[in-house]
């Protein structure tokens, strides 16, 4: 086609500002924390061959995800969609990824003509199942773990489906909350109707599709030219999970990434973990999501976010691993084992792209579920996600208390969550000396502690990088790892990663996030930036000097003198000691 | 000063390059100056500038009853980190509750994000034992051994100024009244703020984050207030300083010293408030203002003769984008603030292709100095401004009204160079493209403010000013299907105008957090007792009896479990409840497309109580006094569009277009600014002096 390089520009802000606008309305209506403050949730738009081309600056993770789910609706209804239809869906084995992320897809027409989708996906609070917020993992099956919607239509030509939305609100513990969010997804399309029929009619219909095509093309190309400086060959690179809960079996991810001639990917993910008994498998499409955005966070900045740049990715993934499991196998907890894929990918395109790779983070968001009845009997669901810190990268040090960067979520408020639960927090604040050592060194890692103020509770914790620590790149050290314990009457014992208990009132949760991994030789660090960060309190002096090889004097600045004795006595050490690691 | 006898009022807006001056006569004429602003110090430029154009109109500097001051001290502060060493104190356990923030980033996928460093590091946030639960009781109390411990530490590590913030005081002020008093005690002069004072709101880190940054500003507002009253003094000027706040109203220097949070967006909040006057006295009850000036345009929209605002904003190093709703790239400010949308595009605004090939604009900008290319001064990437001059746009030789020149040739290499060449487009082509990218992203800012509410521009007026908003108007207005255009007068120093129509204004708050069924009619008159009594004795403090005060209301309300609330203004009389809920369904469908029948919460109740100062602005009024020397009247080839020959275009002053509908294309040409009146487009001028444009052909 003849590209307007003008008319392209403003196309493409149009359709990026419209996925945004979506993603807002999403957060000031919705009605669980998980949405409205942790923002677990995503919008985008696809054309109307239902190929992705904007997505709002919400969950990275969804992004991949897309196109399977969207195939799945499509396969199923065909051009049997209408004006007025909203589809909904959530079965992992029809294209999602776990059953709480409920998936919306609203086909927009103009002229009479089908143009796009919008699409917007939700993590509810609970969908049902064996435990409070659907998303345990130690079920067995996915039978256990809540309702499961194969693609259905909630509207038909603008008319609720009664008999749907009863099963919906009958199966699911918090009624209001799921049928508040699914509002606020179906308000959220409305609104990218609104926008894109503006688009559509300033530009024209023909023309604005045809541009969306282009924004593809345009994104291949991009993600093609850089592919095509990368060194050739294969790269490989293994991280693990600690275990899925049911035994203490560690869970390898293993990939081989070849750079090909043709500027493509292949992704190979054989040698990981066979399908896992508990919650942690992650269906073929969660697994190209994460495969996918991990090639998308090393790639320059303007590459737009849509289909174009998955075409450049081929991923491989054997049937029935823990990356592609087979019927029934369960798969609420399966966000965990998408950011080891995420780990094991950066861990991997380390080799190719070095300069653009941070060492591992805190592996991925712990969730703490914690649920009750109140002593009203009224019932209580929290879905806290702890973040996070970034491992230490190139050029700097890793970034602490921030998002995972293959999610964008954000915290629930102290205020808010004491104000609508019966809880209290009696810490939220910075884990000293746990991160990783390193000329650049990793993020510390958060602690959140929890006092139980219901009479009883049902504690589901999701954690990892207990066993596993998160790794050091080019000589930095792994992480401090993750911890969890609970305090009563004054007692402290610890508690494993992954855990479904029940807990008394008064009983207080602690669970510490791991901390990054290192970057570069840990003897080489500023002593200055060592020195600020004993000021802040976020190492000890023993951390700096076991770690670092920095002492200080008694005026409490660094004693250069000792602290290079200190470093070239470690360094010929480790030179001796070379291959035990550190 | 009594405010009798005859006087002289002043409006001064610093700006980034310019500090703009206006003086109104005790005979209701505007006068306006520019003159460069003075970073060092930016009373010098202040007070030089006025009092050198007090001099040329022959006013004695006694005679001026009030200066009207919007200024850049806030912002620039914490964008230059220049603040006091500020300390904070906060309940154990949440220390690093600033630091960790929300967590959100930006951009997705960009592993090279900076977090910005919190205002307070670690070393300085210390703890003590208290905790108040979240219905306001005491779990427990407060350790004023570890306050003072505190403090004394805070001092001895050279901490000049203290913010306290504990958990859940929004409910329960005691601990913090506590702990203010136990530090007033033992260090007099410290600057000292508590949360309680600031935002008595839920969510720690919103509360945090803005009592922190009114701490980190008492040193330096008040450093600057008293410089500026002390070289005003020396000039004989000793009246009354009234600082513009960021929701557009007024607050007597003496509250600004110790709030200086409220008017860290001082800046471009007095052209809003303009416009709004200015769209009253037109009945252009429902504007959007846009405002293009050197380095961003900013974007507003006004509804029924008033300017939106938001309760919470994030100041940040970059230009705010339309996403809205990300927590991330800067400092959160939750002060009541005019809603503005701002993108980094403005004359000065760099263009360049990336390198997938795509034409860019800003947000990266030459600045004032280099400058455009077209400026000579050393920069040789292509600007917006060149763009427009290489159009024949702007005026190929001089600006300014002469008093900078402008060389055409160097304008068209850059866009060659950078744009042109690599697009395999011609000069005049290139130019229209970064004309249209920078249009776009400016129609995206109005967006944001627009669409994004559910708006329909179409149905708005645009009111364009600022240096370059004339230049780009039509453009915008265009993409956005709005036909009107509204050009005020002294669009140029339109922010220094519109202060002398703002109010003195003072705002208070409760959070409610109560399902309106459950609140009687009762409950809510008492809180309102108690809003109007606090908001009637500050303005009572400033000079302004119940005789001269208004009190506007709002509400903000949500369905049950939302997050977020929609604010709806309400009447004092009447059966309230009825009304705000009424408001509210109303509001909630026209913003979101449905009906929700879950039960409404009450938020917060939120008064602003207006002291209506003498003497206002009166647009209707409003007489002015052109510099001359502006516009030279001549013709010269103009293109207007993307492969339409150029033509032969009038070039006029303000003056030249009457009542008379006139049709393009035509330049007006004035001291500071320029309007396109492109071929397809008429103008003419109100009674008031507006330029009035309209377009035919929008969308």
């Amino acid at each position: 086609m003849n590209v307007d390089p003008i008319t392209f520009a403003v196309i493409k802000s149009g359709l990026d500002s419209i996925a945004d606008d979506m993603a807002y309305t999403v957060v000031r209506i919705a009605r669980s924390e998980i949405v409205k403050d942790v923002m677990d949730f995503s919008a985008a738009l696809c054309a109307a061959d239902g190929q992705m081309v904007a997505q709002a600056k919400t969950i990275a993770q969804h992004l991949g995800a897309i196109p399977e789910a969207m195939q799945a609706v499509l396969d199923k209804y065909g051009d049997d969609l209408h004006d007025g239809d909203v589809v909904i869906m959530n079965d992992p084995y029809h294209g999602g990824m776990h059953l709480p992320d409920v998936f919306m897809f609203v086909p927009l027409f103009f002229e009479g003509k089908r143009r796009a989708f919008a699409v917007v996906i939700c993590h509810h609070t609970d969908v049902g199942g064996r435990v409070p917020g659907s998303n345990a993992s130690d079920s067995t099956e996915i039978y256990q773990e809540g309702l499961r919607i194969p693609p259905l239509k909630l509207y038909d030509r603008g008319k609720l489906n009664e008999t749907l939305e009863a099963l919906i609100k009958i199966n699911v513990r918090v009624p209001d909350r799921v049928w508040g969010d699914l509002s606020a997804q179906f308000a959220a399309a409305q609104v990218g109707k609104r926008g894109l029929i503006k688009l559509l009619q300033r530009y024209g219909a023909d023309e604005v599709e045809a541009y969306m095509q282009e924004l593809l093309d345009y994104a291949e190309r991009l993600t093609k030219a850089e592919i095509r400086q990368w060194p050739k060959g294969t790269y490989r690179f293994t991280d693990h999970i600690d275990n899925d809960g049911f035994s203490d079996k560690p869970i390898p991810i293993c990939v081989a990434i070849t750079v090909r001639d043709d500027g493509t990917l292949l992704v190979d993910y054989t040698g990981s973990s066979p399908q896992v008994k508990g919650a942690l498998n992650s269906t073929l499409s969660f697994t190209h999501s994460l495969t996918y955005l991990s090639v998308r966070c090393v790639l320059g900045r303007d590459v737009p976010n849509n289909v174009g740049v998955f075409r450049c990715i081929d991923v491989k993934a054997p049937e029935a691993s823990v990356l592609n499991p087979v019927m029934p196998g369960p798969c609420a907890a399966r966000a965990l084992t998408g950011y080891r894929v995420f780990d094991t990918m950066l861990g991997a395109l380390a080799q190719i792209v070095p300069d653009r790779v941070p060492a591992a983070g805190e592996g991925g968001n712990s969730v703490i579920c914690i649920s009750g009845l109140r002593a009203n009997r009224k019932p209580f669901i929290i879905v806290d996600m702890i973040c996070g810190a970034w491992g230490g990268r190139p050029d700097k040090d890793g970034l602490e208390a921030v998002t995972n960067a293959s999610q964008n979520l954000s915290n629930m408020p102290v205020e808010v969550m004491e104000a609508e639960h019966p809880v209290r927090v009696e810490e939220y604040a910075f884990v000293p000396d746990s991160c990783g050592a390193g000329h650049w060194r990793g993020g510390i890692g958060v602690r959140r502690a929890y006092r139980i103020l219901a009479p009883e509770a049902l504690l589901q914790m999701r954690t990892d990088r207990v066993l596993f620590r998160p790794y050091g790149l080019a000589g930095g050290e792994a992480g401090g790892p993750s911890r969890n314990a609970m305090v009563r009457n004054g007692e402290t014992r610890p508690l494993p990663g992954k855990i479904t208990m029940s807990v008394e009132e008064d009983t207080v949760i602690v669970h510490d996030q791991a901390g990054g991994g290192g970057f570069g030789d840990p003897l080489t660090r500023d002593a200055a930036l060592v020195l600020e960060d004993i000021h802040d309190g976020k190492i000890t002096p023993s951390y700096a000097r076991e770690r670092h090889g920095i002492v200080l004097g008694a005026n409490g600045l660094v004693d250069e003198a000792g602290s290079q004795s200190l470093r070239r006595a470690k360094t010929a050490a480790a030179r001796t000691g070379a291959g035990h690691g550190a | 000063m009594t405010r009798d006898q005859p006087a002289v009022r002043v409006a001064v807006d610093v700006g980034g390059t310019f500090t703009d001056i206006v003086v109104m006569t005790a005979n209701g004429i505007l006068h306006e100056s520019k003159v460069s602003t003075t970073p060092d110090d930016p009373s010098r430029g202040v007070v030089e500038g006025l009092a050198s154009l007090l001099a040329e109109l022959g006013a004695a500097p006694g005679s001026v009853a009030e200066v009207l001051h919007g200024t850049t001290v806030g912002s620039n502060t914490i964008l230059q980190r220049t603040g006091a060493r500020t300390g904070l104190i906060t309940t154990r356990g949440f220390r690093d509750v600033l630091e960790i923030g929300r967590i959100r980033m930006p951009d997705m996928f960009d592993l090279t994000w900076d977090k910005p460093k919190p205002l307070v590091p670690r070393r300085h946030r210390l703890e003590v034992t208290e905790r108040i639960a979240a219905d306001g009781t005491v779990i427990h109390p407060l350790s004023e051994t570890d306050v003072t411990a505190a403090a004394e530490q805070l001092i001895a590590d050279g901490i000049e100024a203290i913010a306290i913030c504990f958990l859940n005081s929004y409910r329960n002020a005691a601990h913090e009244k506590k702990a203010e008093a136990l530090i007033n005690a033992r260090f007099p002069d410290l600057p000292v703020t508590a949360s309680y004072a600031v935002l008595p709101e839920m969510k720690e880190y919103e509360r945090t984050s803005t009592t922190v940054v009114n701490a980190y500003l008492l040193t330096a507002m008040r450093g600057y207030l008293r410089k500026l009253e002390g070289r005003l003094a020396e000039v004989g000027i000793v009246a009354p300083i009234l600082v513009m706040t960021s929701n557009g109203g007024m607050l007597a220097a003496r509250a600004a010293r110790d709030l200086p949070v409220m008017v860290v967006a001082s800046g471009p909040a007095g052209g809003v408030i303009g416009a709004a006057g200015l769209g009253r006295a037109r009945g252009d009850r429902d504007v959007i203002v846009f405002d293009m000036g050197g380095t961003t345009a900013k974007a507003v929209i006004i509804e029924d003769g008033r300017p939106s605002m938001t309760s919470e904003y994030e100041f940040r190093d970059g230009m705010s984008t339309s996403s809205r709703f990300i927590k991330a790239g800067g400092y959160m400010l939750k002060v009541p603030a005019i809603d503005i949308a701002e993108v980094g595009a403005g004359g000065g605004s760099l263009a360049g292709i990336d390198a997938g090939g795509l034409l860019k604009v800003g947000p990266e900008s030459a600045g004032a100095a280099p400058g455009p290319a077209c400026y000579g001064l050393g920069n040789t990437r292509p600007t917006v401004t060149d763009a427009n001059v290489v159009l024949g746009i702007l005026n190929p030789s001089a600006l300014a009204g002469g008093r900078l020149t402008i060389d055409r040739g160097l304008a068209e290499r850059a866009i060659k160079e950078h744009v042109a060449t690599p697009l395999g487009l011609s000069v005049e082509e290139a130019a229209h493209g970064i004309r249209a990218v920078a249009n776009a992203a400016m129609a995206r800012a109005i967006r944001a403010v627009t669409v994004e509410r559910g708006r329909d521009p179409r149905d708005l007026t645009l009111m364009a000013f600022g240096g370059n908003g004339g230049i780009h108007s039509v453009d915008v207005a265009r993409q956005l299907g709005v036909r009107t255009i509204i050009i005020p007068p002294l669009a140029g120093v339109f922010s220094a105008v519109g202060m002398l129509a703002a109010d003195i204004e003072h705002t208070a708050l409760v959070t409610v957090m109560r399902l309106l069924d459950d609140l009687s009619a009762q409950d809510l008159s008492t809180i309102m007792a108690r809003l109007s009594a606090e908001v009637a004795s500050r303005l009572a403090a400033d000079g302004y009896g119940a005789d001269r005060t208004e009190l506007v209301w709002q509400a903000e309300l949500r369905h049950e479990g939302q997050a977020t609330e929609l604010p709806v203004p309400f009447d004092a009389d009447g059966d309230v409840l009825a009304q705000i809920s009424e408001r509210f369904v109303e509001e909630y469908l026209k913003t979101y497309g449905y009906r929700d029948q879950t039960p409404l919460e009450l938020v917060k109740v939120t008064v602003t109580g207006r002291g209506l100062r003498e003497s206002r602005l009166d647009f209707k009024a409003m007489k002015i006094e052109t510099r001359t020397g502006a516009a030279r009247a001549g013709y010269r080839l103009v293109s207007f569009s993307r492969g339409v020959p150029a033509v032969e275009t009038a070039i006029v002053s303000r003056a030249a277009i009457g009542a008379a509908e006139r049709s393009g294309p035509l330049i007006i040409e004035e001291f500071d600014a320029t309007i396109v009146v492109p071929p397809d487009a008429t103008i003419s001028r109100d009674g008031m002096g507006n330029l009035v444009l309209k377009i035919e052909g929008s969308a």
